[in-house]
């Protein structure tokens, strides 16, 4: 519809250049392979695709998102989505049904990014050979009528003889790191130049478009074959099986958190020691921004808290859990802060129970913890609640139990994503190759020259895309071939 | 330095404001002694009138002055305020306001060298002004960095490279406006639209790669700090979409029927997605509300 001046001007071979890209809508192939095909290649397609994606993301920063992994437990799911209710009222379950709540994982995403990255793949495929050609087989004869019509152009006529004003033509070029092919016509009265720079350039578009291929592909190896753990709570002078499949286990030697003097955090840092097979194969202190690398599996540091080193001794005084227990849980009153022991060969599992802090709770003063003893599997039957003191022993349901004393708990994100070097390439190239295209921006220009009755005629022209520079490099360049054309009588 | 930053960042926003006038005081001289050249038949009709003000005071001259002034003293103020902080603009809004303002300054008078448009100061310092006086309302007290952003090299090039994105996407913004607002018959005294669709166009090459590293080292950040590149944190989300649009315009300069206006709507949407990203900060939580106004 509305083309520039600019465009209307290039002469046709050079518009096929252009206008190729949004063929295909015209033709209709009985084929359906190939009217797919040429769906896929459509440039409008690919555009319209791109700003589907863009309005389904649109639609995941605006609407509250599900927390990932909820949904894997659908009583958490409800609670949540019922916490929505005073916000979204009656569009609630319409939204969750239309699966706008995880918009990253409907069906619409997932759908829309297939047919992107199909289009992207056929659109690179089609283009591929071409550039190829350009690159490489650039046609480098062009007729009078193109520097009439070329965007940049310049015509000059000279006293030099064609063949020496050829050479400075090409020295001109040379001298700005062109590459040139000259090709003489039959009779030798006219002769055709080409020259191009950054000619590998254009291959920058197929790198950045199969780098985004390569992104998805790391991002699902990733989610099939990593994991990511972002609540392994480890109490200090404990050690926890990181499962997984890693056969690691972790330590947390020590946690500090510091803080500036206007109270906010400074600093948050874990002494961690990791054992494989009860061997010791690795020890570093993690923060925020620091975190251990241990083979393939990662540890980072993300909260803390408080812990309650507690005992346990059976009848025959054999002890059954002497352990830090992290209290990682909060009360749904928020008053409280709720850890759990699980003692298998009892039966039982245990709730350790603090006040969160900066709450006073008159029942579970400070150096005390409240246990409540459940009976495991069974829904739920309490045997027991009992405040406990820090160094007295306590008898409940025949076990002994003991709070030792209170700690701290470090709570860490740990992660295996065999996919992440795909994404980390795949990041690479596509800066690289998006660098590529515009910041060495292929360069393309043709020269004529011709013996004339007044002298030797030498036309210049060149197309321009991306490319700031250009201009005023060409104006330099042909004003360097004037000179030369005028010849040393001139000057 | 703190003290000195200060001043710096008052006396350039001065400076941009005063730059600002000589402008729209140039341009509408220019206009009416174009419509006066115009009446008297002196046949100057349809051409570019620059903003160049060629009544006596060459205002928009000492406009363009001002700009460098104002873009040297936010220059000082910046680098007073990392000495002060130990760390890049990145800390809060405060900080990152003035960069951005900063990177809108610089990538108009780039381009104003390069293309002579001051008329796209009419846009441009608007909107550098603006993100001035937001950064004046926010309180300039420095707080020290807590644990998530004490990667003080990764985020200071983050930054850095996203406020020569946001910078080009500001003069692309102005430029699209002019395209749309000269309509069709460009009898407004306004650069031509094949000028201005060209100066977005080369505004938006620079930025797209500035914006994909922008992205991309965010990511790094969100791997170091919190164990994934991508969690769909609304910051990064809006980011994204921010990227896909211009990455739209860039396919669309070549199809049929989205050259020209339609292409320049999306750049404004374009930069509407910019803003929203920039200013996420302040209406979704995510691990950004780390970077934002709240201690968390
Ligand atoms: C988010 C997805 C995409 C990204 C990031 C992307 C990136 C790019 C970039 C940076 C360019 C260079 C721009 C220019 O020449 O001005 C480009 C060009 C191009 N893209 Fe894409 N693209 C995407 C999707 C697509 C799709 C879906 C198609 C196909 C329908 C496509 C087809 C093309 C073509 C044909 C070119 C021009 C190639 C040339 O000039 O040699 N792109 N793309």
């Amino acid at each position: 519809m509305t083309q520039t001046a600019r465009t209307q001007a290039i002469p046709r071979t050079d518009r096929e250049l252009i206008d190729e890209f949004d063929e295909g809508l015209a033709v209709s192939p009985a084929d359906i392979g190939e009217r797919l095909w040429h769906f896929f290649i459509s440039m409008r397609t690919g555009l319209v695709l791109i700003l589907a994606l863009a309005v389904l993301g649109l639609i995941g920063t605006l609407l509250v998102q599900a927390p990932s992994g909820l949904q894997a437990n659908p009583q958490a799911y409800a609670t949540w989505l019922e916490s929505l209710r005073p916000k979204y009222g009656g569009w609630t379950g319409i939204l969750n049904t239309l699966g706008l709540l995880s918009i990253f994982g409907s069906v619409w995403f997932k759908g829309i990014m297939v047919l992107l990255m199909t289009s992207v793949l056929a659109c690179s495929a089609n283009r591929a050979p071409h550039l190829w050609k350009l690159a490489v087989h650039p046609r480098t004869n062009m007729s009078e009528s193109f520097f009439g019509h070329a965007p940049l152009s310049m015509s000059a006529v000279g006293s030099l003889e064609p063949l020496a004003a050829v050479a400075s033509v090409q020295s001109a070029f040379r001298s700005r790191h062109f590459r040139t092919i000259v090709n003489e016509d039959a009779g030798g009265d006219t002769i055709h130049l080409y020259a191009d720079r950054f000619r590998w350039g254009p291959f920058g578009t197929v790198i950045a478009h199969l780098s985004l291929g390569l992104i998805l592909i790391g991002a699902l190896v990733g989610s099939s074959f990593g994991f990511r753990n972002t609540g392994l709570a480890v109490s200090v002078g404990s050690r926890v099986d990181v499962g997984n499949g890693t056969g690691l286990s972790v330590e947390a030697r020590n946690f500090t958190d510091s803080y500036y003097t206007n109270g906010s955090p400074s600093d948050y840092a874990s002494d961690l020691v990791l054992y494989r097979d009860g061997k010791q194969v690795d020890a570093a202190t993690i923060r925020v921004n620091q975190p251990l690398r241990a083979g393939d599996v990662t540890f980072y540091q993300s909260f803390y808290g408080a812990a309650a080193a507690m005992k346990v001794v059976d009848g025959t005084g054999r002890v059954v859990f002497d352990q830090g227990v992290p209290l990682e849980w909060g009360s749904d009153d928020g008053k409280h802060r709720v850890g759990q022991i699980l003692l298998a060969d009892a039966g039982l599992t245990v709730y350790v129970v603090g006040a969160a802090s900066g709450e006073v709770d008159p029942q579970i003063r400070p150096g005390q913890m409240q246990l409540e003893v459940y009976r495991s599997g069974s829904e739920g039957t309490r045997i027991a609640t009992q405040i406990v003191t820090q160094g007295q022993p306590m008898k409940i349901a025949g076990l002994e139990f003991t709070f030792v004393r209170e700690r701290q708990f470090t709570g860490l994100i740990v992660a295996r994503d065999p996919g992440a070097i795909f994404v980390w390439l795949g990041a690479i190239l596509l800066v690289g190759g998006i660098a590529l295209v515009f910041f060495f921006p292929n360069r393309r220009a043709w020269a004529l020259i011709r013996r004339g009755s007044d002298g030797t005629a030498v036309h210049v022209g060149a197309i321009v895309r991306h490319d700031v520079g250009f201009e005023a490099d060409f104006k330099c360049l042909t004003d360097d071939i004037k000179r030369a054309l005028a010849g040393p009588s001139a000057a | 330095m703190f003290k000195m930053s200060e001043y710096s960042f008052i006396a350039g926003v001065l400076s941009v404001a005063l730059a600002l006038g000589c402008y729209v005081i140039a341009f509408v001289a220019a206009r009416v002694m174009h419509q006066r050249t115009a009446l008297a038949g002196a046949g100057a009709g349809g051409g570019t009138v620059a903003v160049d003000g060629r009544g006596g005071v060459n205002l928009g001259a000492y406009g363009t002055l001002l700009v460098y002034l104002g873009l040297t003293f936010l220059t000082a103020s910046l680098i007073f305020r990392t000495v002060a902080t130990g760390h890049g603009p990145f800390a809060n809004m405060y900080e990152f306001s003035i960069a951005f303002a900063w990177g809108t300054l610089a990538m108009y008078a780039y381009f104003e060298r390069r293309y002579h448009q001051r008329v796209l100061g009419l846009i441009a310092l608007p909107v550098a002004l603006a993100m001035l006086l937001y950064a004046m309302t926010i309180p300039a007290t420095i707080d020290p960095l807590v644990p998530a952003l004490q990667n003080n090299l990764l985020l200071s090039v983050h930054v850095a490279v996203a406020i020569v994105a946001y910078g080009t996407f500001s003069v692309a913004f102005a430029a699209a406006i002019l395209y749309l607002v000269q309509g069709e018959n460009g009898r407004r005294g306004l650069p031509s639209r094949e000028l201005l669709d060209e100066i977005s166009y080369k505004a938006v090459v620079v930025g797209f790669p500035f914006l994909t590293l922008t992205i991309v080292l965010g990511a790094v950040w969100a791997e170091v700090a919190w164990g994934t590149y991508w969690s769909w944190d609304p910051k990064e989300t809006a980011s994204l979409v921010t990227w896909l649009i211009y990455g739209s315009y860039l396919h669309a300069r070549v199809v049929r029927g989205w050259r020209g206006e339609r292409a320049a709507w999306l750049l404004l949407l374009g930069f509407a997605a910019t803003l929203f990203t920039y200013f996420g900060n302040l209406f979704f939580g995510g691990l950004h509300s780390y970077s934002g106004l709240n201690n968390q």
